[in-house]
């Protein structure tokens, strides 16, 4: 899980480097990640954890942190 | 019936009386009744399109909550059960979409599409001459939006048909929107609000601000335009271009004066609605001008257009193409590249059926696709010319830049077509056709409007431009005025009012102008 973490937040922080992935936890709601962003990551989270995230996975709850966006994730694997 | 108008002002302050006077049960009621009075006034034909949209989404959408509570039932490995349940929602929604987006096709591009055929044949092909209603893009995208949502089982379907039509037609939306939300809407609409003089009191104030920049710069701004564009072939470049400025202000201030007066309409019930403008002038990019602009319409082109292209398998495959072929970098960019342009050339044809239009989509959609192409190379080139992005002189650069992308835009939408757009833009640019000798010579006080009128659009946006400058840098100023004494706050509104009176209702020759969005 740890492991998934470190992945998870080195593709976000190479999508958007400015932002504090580790702390925010407002970052739709906040305007700190757009939909730009937003397409970024999802494209490198199926292709680093091999996961599907459809258009019905993005919403706002889903975005606002980086534990939110790792508990969709690991619920996708599983 | 028309925003700027004593029939309007009466009619809202009625719909208020009574909402506040009827038991809280039936306040709803009223809204809805209000909303039949305001689109009927339009005419009979009109509300029949709109009755159209509001019972074809509102049976679709019913019909795929109870396909969302089947699907809810199916166990996970009923892989056979789910496939079929997710085709059959795939049907309703196409064919809900099918049918208002038909109705929009017939009653908006029709017409000009058979002309564009007919032209390529060298036919004569007419449309059915047919009645435009009112607002017919803004409430066909509203109720689409909710159905898409309810498809994505984002929340469950409305079920009292009436409630849901006040949705669709509540009567402040009707003429420019915003394009609203059900999930914020609706609880809303159906809420029986209790009197509040602070609701009372913001709506006033809101509207206020909205009629002043409607009848006070817009409508002025206006009639240079309307002047300079019948006769357009009269003039060089340099008062081309000064129509082309006064559009812009005509634009932005008919715009969204007009959003200002229905979102102080609405909070007068108390109903808040969502922004649709965030101050586009300070935006230091195209892309950043589209999200501060119509705001609604850019958030529902994201969410139904932008999102399900961008992450479609159609699209994936393409990048991993382009991985393959261009290496990651392109590969990443460019499917979200593709869904960009695509949405922005939605967003330039959504403004009407015209060449015009298709060129302004095409415009906005190919300088924002190439930004994001060329991301990687623009911030080598800023790193060798050592600027600094944070720096207040790149900051107003940037700003000056989007201004003038978004000026020369206007210049195609504005002219009667795509020819005369791009000739106006030639002789603005050509140094010899510019001559700015007719500034001087007194030229702008043949385009209809006297110095008196000129003085009042500078000071007035000056004006405008204060109140937007603060509220980018430090906050909301109705924040810090409601925190002063009533004598504090009711004094800019005074004002305000003063100069509606005076420069506004009782000025010159010229009539207030229709909204030009109503027209979308």
């Amino acid at each position: 899980m740890e492991n998934n973490r470190k992945k998870l937040i080195s593709i976000l922080s190479d999508v958007c480097p400015d932002v504090d992935f580790e702390n925010e936890t407002a970052l739709v709601d906040d305007g700190l990640i757009e939909s730009l962003d937003i397409v970024a990551i999802v494209t490198e989270i199926m292709a680093e954890f091999d996961v599907e995230i459809t258009v019905d996975d993005l919403l706002p709850d889903n975005f606002n942190s980086a534990d939110a966006l790792l508990a969709m994730i690991e619920e996708k694997m599983n | 019936m028309y925003f700027i108008s004593g029939t309007f002002i009466l009619f809202l302050a009625v719909s208020v009386f009574l909402y506040y006077i009827v038991p809280a049960r039936l306040k709803w009621v009223v809204l809805l009744a209000a909303g039949a009075v305001f689109y009927l006034s339009g005419g009979l034909a009109s509300g029949l399109y709109l009755l159209f949209t509001a019972a074809a989404t509102f049976i679709s959408a019913i019909i795929l909550d109870k396909l969302n509570e089947i699907k809810a039932e199916i166990p996970k490995s009923d892989k056979e059960l789910q496939e079929k349940n997710k085709r059959q929602k795939k049907t309703v929604v196409t064919v809900c979409l099918i049918l208002n987006f038909g109705m929009l096709f017939m009653l908006k591009y029709l017409g000009f599409s058979l002309d564009a055929i007919g032209n390529l044949l060298g036919k004569e092909l007419s449309a059915p001459n047919l009645v435009m209603p009112l607002g017919v893009s803004f409430f066909i995208f509203q109720s689409i939006g909710y159905v898409i949502d309810v498809y994505r089982a984002k929340y469950r379907a409305d079920r009292n048909f009436f409630k849901y039509l006040l949705f669709v037609s509540f009567f402040p939306l009707m003429i420019q929107g915003p394009i609203s939300r059900h999930d914020k809407l609706a609880s809303q609409l159906t809420a029986p609000h209790i009197f509040d003089a602070d609701n009372l009191k913001n709506g006033i104030q809101r509207m206020l601000w909205g009629y002043f920049k409607k009848m006070v710069i817009a409508d002025r701004a206006a009639v240079v335009v309307t002047t300079f564009f019948a006769d357009h072939d009269s003039y060089g470049g340099a008062v081309a271009a000064f129509a082309v400025i006064m559009y812009c202000i005509n634009l932005y201030c008919d715009f969204s004066g007009g959003i200002d007066i229905t979102i102080g309409a609405a909070r007068l019930f108390g109903i808040t609605l969502e922004e649709n403008f965030r101050r586009p002038i300070f935006s230091t990019s195209l892309a950043e001008y589209w999200r501060r602009w119509h705001i609604t319409l850019g958030g529902w082109m994201r969410d139904y257009v932008f999102y399900p292209l961008s992450l479609s398998k159609g699209f994936g495959k393409i990048g991993k193409w382009a991985r393959g072929k261009f290496g990651g970098k392109v590969g990443k960019i460019l499917p979200t590249a593709m869904a960009t342009f695509i949405v922005y050339f939605i967003i330039g044809i959504w403004h009407g059926a015209s060449f015009r239009f298709i060129a302004y989509g095409f415009m906005n959609g190919a300088i924002i696709t190439s930004s994001l192409l060329l991301a990687g190379t623009y911030s080598k080139l800023r790193e060798k010319l050592r600027i600094d992005q944070s720096s207040i002189g790149w900051q107003i650069f940037s700003m000056i830049r989007t201004c003038l992308i978004v000026f020369i835009g206007r210049y195609i939408t504005r002219s009667p077509n795509l020819t005369v757009g791009f000739e106006l833009i030639g002789r603005t640019l050509n140094p010899f056709t510019f001559n700015f000798g007719e500034i001087l010579s007194g030229t702008l006080l043949s385009l209809g409007l006297t110095s008196g009128d000129f003085a009042i659009i500078a000071v007035s946006c000056a004006a405008m431009l204060a109140v937007e400058y603060y509220c980018e840098y430090h906050g909301q100023l109705n924040d810090v005025l409601s925190k002063k004494n009533a004598f504090v706050q009711w004094l800019p509104l005074a004002a305000i009012m003063l100069a509606i009176l005076l420069f506004g209702i009782m000025r010159g020759s010229y009539i207030s102008s229709e909204f030009i969005y109503k027209q979308y």
